[in-house]
């Protein structure tokens, strides 16, 4: 497999009626790249992945894959976990996971095979024929990430993974699609955990209303922003910091003290200035969370 | 691709139309609903044969017995019974009081006592009214011939009344009315069975939202072609076995000559159930695709429903005139020929135009029918929740 394959999403738009789901949308995600989609609800994630796997059609734009328009034959390659989950509930699992495999092209024997390997990864091996509405919820959803895998996709595409796991649940499938990413397959995952998104996403896409508003590494996002530091100096008057241009107190916790630095703004200024105000016991750069980074753009956006 | 195709040694790739298929003939297959619904079929199907040929066996010869003088009328009761068109066994009687305990047991039918001028029919409850004349007929040229008459005058005296038939009505068309109505019912159940079941495969994937992961992967078309072969395979595998048990049962019982148990009959039924069937079925599968819940699918087939409520019907009504111009028009209508053209073929003989016209409009029907229920499926299967207005599927 190349490395150098990658999904492009270029120029999409989809509106349903008067309401626009998603407009002029662009992004790509690389082989080997896990990429985390953020937004708010209805901010159209779950469209922009219906067009990338073809079960909706945009009104304008395309995608591309490995330099070329994605066909059938490209997008039955893809692995898929929709939004809504759906599996035959009176299917056994063994047999459902291989059915979807053939479906996807593999051969009978492959796809057999391949559909117990899965369950032996996620623990289901002993109920390979057990219907899927036997399951609990929580390994129907592993069923429904077993059948995104089952053949071997060249992408993965997965709207909401992680919602409604349990903590060792989201362990094993953030661990599974690390380790999909490293071996060579662009992942795109939608979530609104922020925080594993910022823990195990190569790169992060903001959109809000249809459009990216933010697009990059985790770095590359705070990049742009506000910097913050703070500082304790417990026999400063209340005012201290007044003297140096372009701080803002942000929040006051005890005699600690967060200041917002505009751009430009040089630290060891206002760490001088602390320091003529009195002893300095602690001096901390703070980066912003992606929720942080989140709500500032989206605020931004707004505005 | 063929090499692969048929390389059965499991590694073989079936397109994907043929994939969806084989997934609907093995889950069905597999389902209560169909062992049961054969089973209950294939017995319905050989207690009715059974019990046609028990009322053919009515017509055993009646069994009489001649004592003393009455036995001189033995050939001339044979002969008159015989041009009467009733099958008699004669034999003669020694002992009255052993044939009269025969009678009250069953074992005989009719004893004649007396002498063969003056015979007495002794019976059970009722003397065959047929045998009666033959009896009566026979005593009076005995009577004839003591009186000095030649044999060829009494012959003449006491010749039949000769009557002409314009439609004979034997044992044998009673049977094959009822065996045409019997395969009309059936025909009936097997369309609709089948047809509800794509209606319910189709609202099933739309209820359990697999449609969109089915649908990331093969077009709408085929899904849906795939479905539709498969449920119908199901269909003809089910009526193959109820036709086999049928054959199976007309060879037993030997009723074999009722022309709608016959293997061509048979065969060409099963023609009219795949032509219905696929009708029924696109039909069906179009307007299901508009909802999202099981409980909508009756309603939302309703309107389709009401055609195959209206063929029962119009096969009853048509059924005593099977060449009358109700059932003429009807059976030639894509709706309704599938019930009515089978069952019309199996009680009288169709004209082949009519047969080849009727076959001609459902295919028309059908190949219209694909384009639209493909169409509307492909336009509704994404819209999951709310039902979906006809027009909305069809414009898109």
């Amino acid at each position: 497999m190349s490395t150098e394959r990658s999904l492009e999403i270029r120029g999409i738009s989809k509106r349903y009626g008067e309401t626009v789901a998603v407009r002029d949308l662009s992004f790509d995600v690389n082989a080997g790249e896990l990429f985390g989609f953020v937004g708010r609800n209805g901010a159209g994630k779950t469209t922009t992945m219906r067009i990338v796997l073809g079960v909706l059609a945009p009104d304008a734009g395309e995608v591309r894959w490995d330099g070329r328009p994605l066909d059938l034959a490209a997008r039955r390659r893809i692995g898929y976990m929709p939004e809504e989950r759906g599996l035959y509930p009176k299917m056994r699992l063994a047999e459902q996971l291989a059915y979807l495999g053939e479906l996807h092209g593999m051969s009978g024997s492959e796809a057999r095979a391949s559909a117990v390997r899965w369950l032996d990864r996620f623990g289901l091996r002993d109920r390979a024929n057990d219907d899927l509405q036997a399951l609990s919820l929580g390994n129907q959803q592993r069923v429904q990430l077993a059948a995104a895998l089952v053949f071997g996709p060249d992408v993965l595409v997965l709207d909401e993974p992680f919602a409604g796991l349990d903590p060792v649940a989201v362990d094993v499938m953030a661990g599974v699609l690390r380790e999909r990413a490293d071996a060579g397959v662009p992942v795109i995952f939608s979530s609104h955990e922020l925080e594993l998104v910022e823990r195990i996403c190569d790169r992060v896409g903001i959109i809000d209303r249809g459009k990216m508003v933010a697009c990059g590494t985790v770095d590359e996002l705070r990049a742009g922003g506000q910097e913050r530091r703070w500082i304790d100096v417990p026999g400063a008057p209340d005012d201290w910091e007044a003297g140096v241009p372009g701080v803002r107190l942000v929040q006051i916790d005890g005699s600690r003290r967060l200041f917002e630095l505009d751009p430009g703004v040089d630290d060891q200024e206002l760490l001088r200035e602390a320091l003529n105000t009195g002893p300095v016991r602690e001096f901390e750069r703070v980066e912003p969370t992606l929720g942080e980074i989140f709500r500032t753009v989206i605020e931004e956006a707004a505005a | 691709m063929n090499a692969r195709f048929l390389n059965l040694g499991g590694t073989r790739h079936l397109p994907t139309t043929l994939l969806v298929a084989r997934r609907e003939v093995r889950m069905r297959l597999r389902s209560r609903v169909f062992v049961g619904g054969t089973v209950v079929m294939a017995v319905l199907v050989v207690v009715g044969i059974v019990a046609a040929s028990l009322l053919a066996g009515k017509s055993t010869p009646v069994r009489v017995g001649f004592s003393g003088g009455s036995q001189a009328l033995e050939r001339s009761f044979t002969a008159t019974a015989d041009a009467l068109g009733v099958a008699v066994t004669v034999s003669d009687i020694a002992d009255v009081t052993a044939a009269k305990a025969q009678i009250t047991a069953g074992t005989l039918d009719v004893l004649v006592i007396g002498s063969s001028t003056a015979p007495t029919a002794v019976v059970k409850d009722a003397v065959p009214s047929n045998v009666e004349s033959a009896l009566s007929l026979a005593a009076e040229a005995a009577r004839l011939s003591d009186a000095g008459l030649s044999p060829a005058a009494i012959k003449s005296a006491m010749s039949l009344v000769p009557v002409q038939l314009l439609a004979p009505t034997t044992p044998k068309d009673t049977q094959n009315l009822l065996a045409s109505l019997a395969l009309g019912i059936l025909l009936w159940i097997a369309l609709g069975q089948y047809g509800n079941m794509v209606a319910q495969g189709v609202v099933e994937e739309k209820a359990t939202r697999i449609m969109e992961i089915l649908l990331a992967t093969i077009p709408p078309s085929r899904l849906l072609a795939g479905k539709v072969i498969g449920v119908g395979l199901v269909g003809l595998l089910q009526l193959t076995i109820v036709g086999a048990a049928a054959l199976v049962a007309v060879h037993v019982t030997n009723v074999a000559s009722i022309p709608a148990l016959g293997v061509t009959a048979i065969l060409g039924d099963i023609l009219w159930f795949l032509l219905g069937f696929l009708f029924y079925a696109t039909a069906y599968s179009a307007v299901a695709s508009l909802v999202s819940r099981q409980e909508e699918v009756q309603s939302a087939i309703a309107p389709i429903s009401i055609f195959q409520i209206a063929g029962y019907l119009l096969m009853y009504a048509s059924l005593p005139n099977a060449s009358g111009p109700l059932a003429t028009v009807c059976s030639l209508l894509p709706p309704f020929a599938p019930i009515l053209m089978a069952v019309r073929m199996a009680s009288s003989d169709v004209p082949f135009w009519q047969v080849g016209l009727a076959a001609a409009l459902i295919v028309v029907s059908i190949v219209g029918l694909t384009w639209l229920a493909g169409r509307m499926y492909t336009n509704a299967a994404m819209r999951i929740g709310a039902r979906v207005r006809f027009m909305d599927a069809f414009r898109g």
